[in-house]
């Protein structure tokens, strides 16, 4: 028992990633009803956003050195004597990066941004009015476009990018067990939910949330009510791209820095068809069930496995569901 | 109100749908166009609230102007809140979406002038969707969902409503129903009206002219006073027959001879 609450708790903060990364996937999706295939790469160039800001640019010589590490002289002092590896010394350690953390998320937010918009107004939106099938198969070409890119555009070996938050070891007792986890993984946890809340909340209580339903269930009469459908779109690529640039930033921080991070995007595609293309509640109990079955499966049966069991999982949960576990079907009236 | 000039619309490049089509909708006046299926005149309404991009139509020739002014560059949500709404064949309402949300929808019409929607006015006249604001709108029956088409059309304050179909699928009592709601909108509200209709006893029953269109043309037009007068109209579009003592015609003859030789010469 006290193994397996340790891993479903590790699960879950893996599957809240996840969910982040799914969000985007469903909003383009809404929106668009076009499956991006390349939301991955998005989240590829968020992580390498993030790794510019934080990394690169305060390391740069015209950079002012508070940048790369600030160091108020009340710090120094609360460091005085402090033992190696303590708590206290972790989020000392955080405080100093402060700034380059700062100024890396916003770096990737606004970046990631520019090119969601860029890809949306350019490859997009010129296809309006055709069949879905042509954008979604633009998104499989941006895969190699994007791929590409970064691996030109980004060409400094990569290094370690700052946690987001303090990483610090935190140990409780739950369920009579000590529970052992880091700092930062639970503030990206709690991240990703309150993201993930927001959005859903958004889509479903305001006026801009109509707009997207509208859009969603009919593209045309949306239009005639007045909803600038354009403008649905490009928020709904914005949404994912920058959403997709806090996942990026998280998983920089968790798994390092490669163009094969764009590879993660694959993974949650999987997951997002499991929960149902359309359905916010839908693809976040899937994230989460696929998060925990990744973690139990590596404890039970070791690493190998963790990448494998999960996805038969949702294979056979497809083949029992076609259109995923809330994935909607038309209403039809009685 | 509304002019529409000479237009011609082919969809995907090759199939031409309308093929120098005028017409004029004079402001506050209910016009009615009428003709069988594949006449045209969806697509002629979809020309005129700008929506045939979206189905790979374009207008090739002609000039279609709103207030004066050309629409063809105006995107349709620019319309709409210029104050043409355009009532889909259909009914075309959000299914998954509660009835409140529908009308909510319909008030991104009033953004642009910065009014606020009045959701009471439609309440007011259609009591039955305000004990059902709350449900998914496709569960309605067919009545209510055209009441709902009619609401988001009322939310939106329009001066010119295109008007597609609405009695189809309803039952006759419903349609008096609707068809009451239309002569309301435009005594009360001095709303202009475009109703496109196959149904041409209620459509005359409301309008004040009538356009008849076959192939992507008009045919023929008038006051509907005079339109009703009309022997082909009668025979074709009322359903009134040959009368007393008359003989009977075979509805051969009718097609093939009176309609060419009228309208097709």
């Amino acid at each position: 028992m006290g193994q397996f609450t340790q891993f479903a708790i590790n699960g879950l903060m893996s599957g809240a990633i996840y969910a982040l990364i799914a969000v985007g996937i469903v909003s383009v999706y809404k929106a668009t009803k076009v499956v991006n295939f390349a939301h991955g790469y998005l989240i590829m160039f968020g992580a390498y956003f993030y790794f510019t800001f934080s990394v690169i640019v305060p390391g740069q010589s015209w950079a002012p050195d508070w940048l790369a590490s600030w160091q108020p002289a009340w710090l120094l002092e609360m460091r005085e004597g402090l033992p190696m590896f303590s708590p206290m010394g972790a989020v000392l350690d955080w405080v100093q990066n402060v700034p380059r953390i700062l100024l890396g998320i916003a770096g990737a937010l606004v970046c990631n941004a520019i090119v969601g918009r860029i890809i949306e107004r350019t490859l997009m939106r010129p296809l309006m009015g055709q069949s879905i099938f042509a954008m979604i198969m633009v998104t499989v070409g941006l895969i190699s476009i994007m791929s590409g890119a970064a691996s030109i555009i980004w060409t400094a070996d990569a290094d370690f990018v700052p946690h987001i938050a303090p990483n610090a070891p935190i140990r409780f007792e739950l369920f009579g067990t000590m529970i052992f986890l880091f700092g930062a993984d639970l503030v990206n946890m709690i991240v990703a939910l309150l993201i993930f809340a927001g959005i859903v909340l958004m889509v479903r209580y305001t006026k801009s949330g109509v707009a997207i339903r509208a859009t969603a269930e009919d593209q045309s009469t949306a239009y005639s009510m007045g909803i600038s459908v354009p403008k649905v779109f490009s928020r709904a690529w914005v949404l994912a791209s920058t959403t997709g640039a806090i996942a990026g930033a998280i998983l920089a921080t968790r798994n390092g820095i490669s163009p094969s991070l764009g590879l993660f995007g694959f993974s949650v595609l999987a997951i997002v068809l499991m929960g149902g293309l359309d359905s916010y509640i839908g693809v976040f109990l899937a994230a989460m069930a696929v998060g925990v079955m990744e973690a139990l499966t590596q404890w039970r049966m070791g690493g190998d496995w963790a990448e494998i069991v999960p996805y038969v999982a949702v294979l056979l949960i497809l083949l029992i569901r076609p259109h995923g576990l809330f994935g909607s079907k038309e209403v039809e009236r009685i | 109100m509304l002019t529409i000039e000479n237009i011609e619309v082919t969809y995907h490049h090759t199939v031409q749908a309308l093929r120098g089509l005028s017409l004029e909708v004079p402001d506050g006046k209910i016009v009615t166009l009428l003709g069988t299926n594949g006449a045209g005149k969806t697509t002629t309404l979809k020309a005129a609230s700008n929506l045939l991009a979206l189905e790979n139509g374009q207008i090739g020739e002609g000039r279609i102007s709103f207030k004066g002014q050309s629409i063809l560059s105006i995107q349709p949500d620019r319309l709409v809140q210029m104050g043409l709404f355009h009532v889909r064949e259909g009914r075309r309402i959000f299914t998954e979406m509660s009835v409140e949300d529908n009308l909510v929808a319909a008030s991104y019409a009033l953004d642009a002038r910065r009014a606020k929607p009045d959701y009471d006015k439609v309440y007011d006249f259609f009591p039955r969707l305000k004990e059902r604001r709350k449900q998914i709108a496709g569960y309605l029956s067919g009545g209510e969902q055209q009441m709902l088409a009619f609401g988001r059309a009322m939310i939106a304050r329009p001066e010119l409503i295109l008007m597609d179909e609405p009695s189809l699928g309803l039952a006759p009592k419903i349609v008096e129903e609707i068809f009451q709601t239309i002569r309301r909108l435009n005594s009360e509200d001095g709303v202009s009206i475009l109703l496109v209709e196959q149904n041409a006893g209620v459509a005359f029953s409301v309008a004040d002219y009538g356009y008849i269109m076959e192939s992507g043309q008009i045919v023929m037009e008038g006051d509907v006073a005079k339109l009703k007068q009309d022997k082909d109209i009668q025979s074709f579009y009322l359903g009134v027959g040959g009368g007393e003592g008359a003989e009977r015609q075979s509805f051969r003859d009718v097609k093939h001879y009176k309609r060419r030789k009228r309208w097709l010469s």
